[in-house]
């Protein structure tokens, strides 16, 4: 499966086809709710048919095993993915890692990790907040320390994305030559990784602590923030499309309730109150649709102001959708206040996107100082 | 064909030449309406081609061409208009500006939202209607030559049956303008009173008791010109917001760009504006119809909400300034202008309500309302 980056090609309408088919079969209620109790969240079956189907290397390039597709065949595979809230290391293998390994231009690392990711026989995540933001933190606190050959990592990490998973964790650490990108394996000694209790149970994060534990410098010492920062800007592309498919779902939901629901002799979404819901609901899924897709053209395009873009848009899906999700609760009434309805999965879904990459407030204020709005 | 239009225009036009002259030459070449047939003073163009014409004549600023996008007078009798009326009124229309010289005479003070509800009476007398009422937010009224008018012509069956649509001549006695003072302070629209105004019979356009039907037609041409507009980079007075509305630099006059609060609320609302943007840009990019039309759909709630949420961060960068008004205020009175003006596209061509029940129904698929009156006579209707 190739892909390339223009708009509507068949190959991204085959594309969207084939994850819908694959979401489908490998992500319906039934298979979210079991993953979403699982300590993991993560289907290893489900998971080698991902890779077969070439999504988990849709970013990874052709010489390293994957389909060195880009942001805007990625978009189309997280708009499916989010609508069927599907539990997997997806974002942090199959994106952020890959986007982080790019960054790096470490190409022996990529040499040796890549081929096994496209494979889906490696699961990989990044470790990069500390304490109580989901950001890189300003001063980071882990610090990397040379040990012979090797590096020795000591610290603690926080809303690790599959962290329990992850055969590797791609760490952000301070060193003396300044912030790097290190690699720490799961065996590693001094290694405790312990899961988090997360409000959105389809997306497992960990707290990670580091005790003397033996890494690789992966890349340039000093480099670390700014691989990361671009890492997060690519791994969020693909995430907003994740949001706004997600919320043109419960836009669906919402939908096909007020069709289908009588109250008062009538379908409640022929009374006005329900209906200006709905409509003011398509209006915020189909506005985070078009900023995702626009996004990832403008990526793509290494359009200059893809930052600032990518800020407002941001801010934007993790609202529409927050805003969505939470009205398709109220559309459904009862019946979506309960745990059975998968209506909350959804308002849990997009409430933990809405801190995973950094808040809307956070990405305003990064708005407003890429645009150069400052006293 | 772009060779053509660019070489008559060449031929042709020169910036000091006589408007009328020009205007006879344009439809003698049937520039003014290029997309319709050569019968009908057109030259059998695509609406696409016909667009492109435009966009010649705009480039070197030459008027009178697009009025088969424009002029939804002339857009309307050529489409439900007999043989005797287009060759009557058309010519005429298509060599005058566009917009001028008609005016849309539909709401009424009883009939907003609920159009088909209007009350205004046209009777027969002799050959001509007799007509007695009153219509409101009319454009143009004072300078239109024309108004289409719906009127009703049967109080005793259904209120979209009993309707029919005329082109009132508006230099009577009979029709009296009056503007409308707007909380804005301006006055775009008016007043239009109608006592015992006269339409000659062959004005009647379409069949009697017709004129939801043709009203629709009109209505399809207003939509689809004000949404072209609101697609048009060029033309953006409809749909696009202010594009001096820069926040940051009246945030950094007034003194509050520092402030966190108002930093959000400057980057809430440009992101409304340039997530319209991206709507707008998607809906031109799709080869799905159902997509675009979604889009479109939306478009007008999304302005109003820019417009509106726009006025209300600016009152709370400016402050206490917008107690102010007066030439001696120009922020505090720009702002509350704004403000004011919001509701042109909030309640203008239909409210925002109004759409909301559009995009349910037409869009999601949503059941209408109950219709209890669905089946009963106009005349027994409560008002």
């Amino acid at each position: 499966m190739t892909h390339n980056n223009s708009g509507n090609s068949d190959e991204l309408r085959a594309l969207r086809s084939a994850v819908r088919a694959a979401m489908a079969k490998y992500s319906p209620e039934t298979q979210v709710r079991d993953l979403m109790a699982a300590e993991t969240g993560f289907d290893p079956v489900v998971w080698k048919q991902l890779a077969v189907l070439g999504l988990v290397g849709l970013l990874i390039g052709e010489e390293y095993g994957g389909a060195g597709a880009g942001p805007i065949a990625m978009g189309i595979a997280m708009e499916e993915m989010g609508g069927a809230l599907l539990v997997s290391p997806f974002l942090s293998t199959a994106v952020l890692v890959p986007r982080l390994l790019a960054a790096t231009a470490d190409e022996a690392e990529r040499a040796a990790m890549l081929p096994k990711i496209a494979a889906g026989e490696l699961i990989a995540t990044a470790a990069f907040a500390e304490q109580r933001s989901a950001r890189p933190p300003v001063t980071i606190a882990t610090t990397a320390t040379a040990d012979g050959e090797g590096w020795s990592i000591a610290g603690e990490k926080h809303f690790v994305l599959d962290g329990n998973a992850a055969a590797v964790i791609y760490v952000l650490a301070r060193a003396e030559g300044g912030p790097a990108v290190f690699a720490v394996d799961a065996d590693a000694a001094g290694l405790d990784v312990k899961s988090l209790a997360t409000v959105d149970q389809t997306r497992k994060q960990c707290r990670v602590r580091f005790a003397d534990t033996p890494a690789r410098l992966i890349g340039q010492l000093g480099t670390g923030m700014e691989v990361f920062e671009a890492a997060l800007d690519a791994c969020a592309v693909a995430f907003i499309s994740e949001q706004a498919g997600a919320a043109r779902r419960a836009v669906e939901m919402a939908t096909e309730y007020a069709k289908t629901r009588y109250q008062f002799g009538r379908a409640i979404g022929s009374f006005q109150a329900v209906k200006h819901m709905c409509a003011d609901m398509l209006l915020e899924a189909e506005s985070a649709l078009s900023a995702a897709r626009f996004i990832a053209k403008q990526f793509a395009d290494h359009a200059p102001s893809r930052i600032a873009d990518l800020a407002l848009a941001q801010a934007y899906c993790a609202d529409a959708f927050v805003f969505v999700a939470a009205t398709n609760i109220q559309v459904h009434g009862g019946i979506g206040f309960t745990w059975e309805h998968p209506a909350h999965l959804y308002l849990r879904r997009a409430r933990s996107s809405a801190q995973l990459l950094g808040s809307p407030s956070w990405h305003r204020e990064r708005y407003m100082q890429e645009i150069g709005g400052t006293t | 064909m772009h060779a053509e239009v660019q070489d008559w225009l060449a031929a042709n036009w020169s910036p000091d030449i006589d408007l009328a002259q020009w205007a006879h030459a344009v439809f003698e070449a049937g520039w003014s309406a290029p997309s319709w047939e050569p019968e009908w003073y057109g030259r059998a163009l695509t609406a696409a081609q016909s667009r492109l014409v435009t966009d010649e004549f705009t480039a070197i600023g030459a008027p009178g061409c697009g009025h088969d996008r424009e002029n939804f007078f002339a857009c309307t009798v050529h489409d439900v208009g007999t043989v005797e009326q287009k060759r009557r009124l058309l010519p005429p229309t298509l060599h005058g500006p566009t917009q001028t010289q008609w005016c849309l005479l539909y709401s009424e003070p009883g009939a907003g939202s609920d159009l088909a509800g209007l009350r205004t009476r046209a009777e027969r007398d002799g050959d001509d209607w007799v007509i007695n009422g009153q219509k409101v937010w009319t454009s143009f009224a004072a300078i239109a030559e024309y108004g289409l008018l719906v009127a009703r012509t049967d109080w005793d069956v259904p209120k979209h049956k009993g309707l029919s649509f005329f082109v009132l001549p508006m230099r009577q006695t009979a029709v009296e303008v009056r503007p409308i003072h707007q909380i804005t302070g301006e006055s775009e629209f008016n007043e239009v009173f109608l006592t015992d105004a006269r339409v000659p019979g062959n004005n009647l356009l379409g069949e009697v008791n017709a004129g939801w039907s043709v009203l629709q037609i009109a209505l399809g041409h207003e939509r689809r010109f004000m949404s072209g507009r609101g697609f048009a980079s060029k033309e953006n007075k409809v749909l696009e917001p202010d594009q001096d509305d820069d926040l940051v630099e009246l945030a950094r006059a007034t003194g509050g760009l520092g402030d966190p609060y108002i930093r959000q609320q400057i980057a809430r609302i440009e992101a409304l504006a340039a997530v319209n943007r991206w709507n707008t840009q998607r809906a031109k990019d799709t080869t799905d119809s159902n997509e675009a039309a979604t889009l479109l759909g939306l478009g007008k709630i999304a302005m109003s909400r820019i417009l509106h949420e726009t006025a209300r961060a600016k009152t709370e960068i400016i402050g206490a300034e917008a107690m102010l008004a007066g030439p001696d205020n120009p922020v505090g009175d720009g702002v509350t202008f704004q403000a004011f003006n919001a509701y042109l596209t909030s309640i203008g061509g239909g409210t925002d309500q109004i759409q909301r029940n559009i995009i349910g129904e037409r869009i999601l698929g949503l059941p209408k309302e109950p219709e209890p009156y669905r089946h009963t006579p106009f005349r027994d209707l409560p008002h």
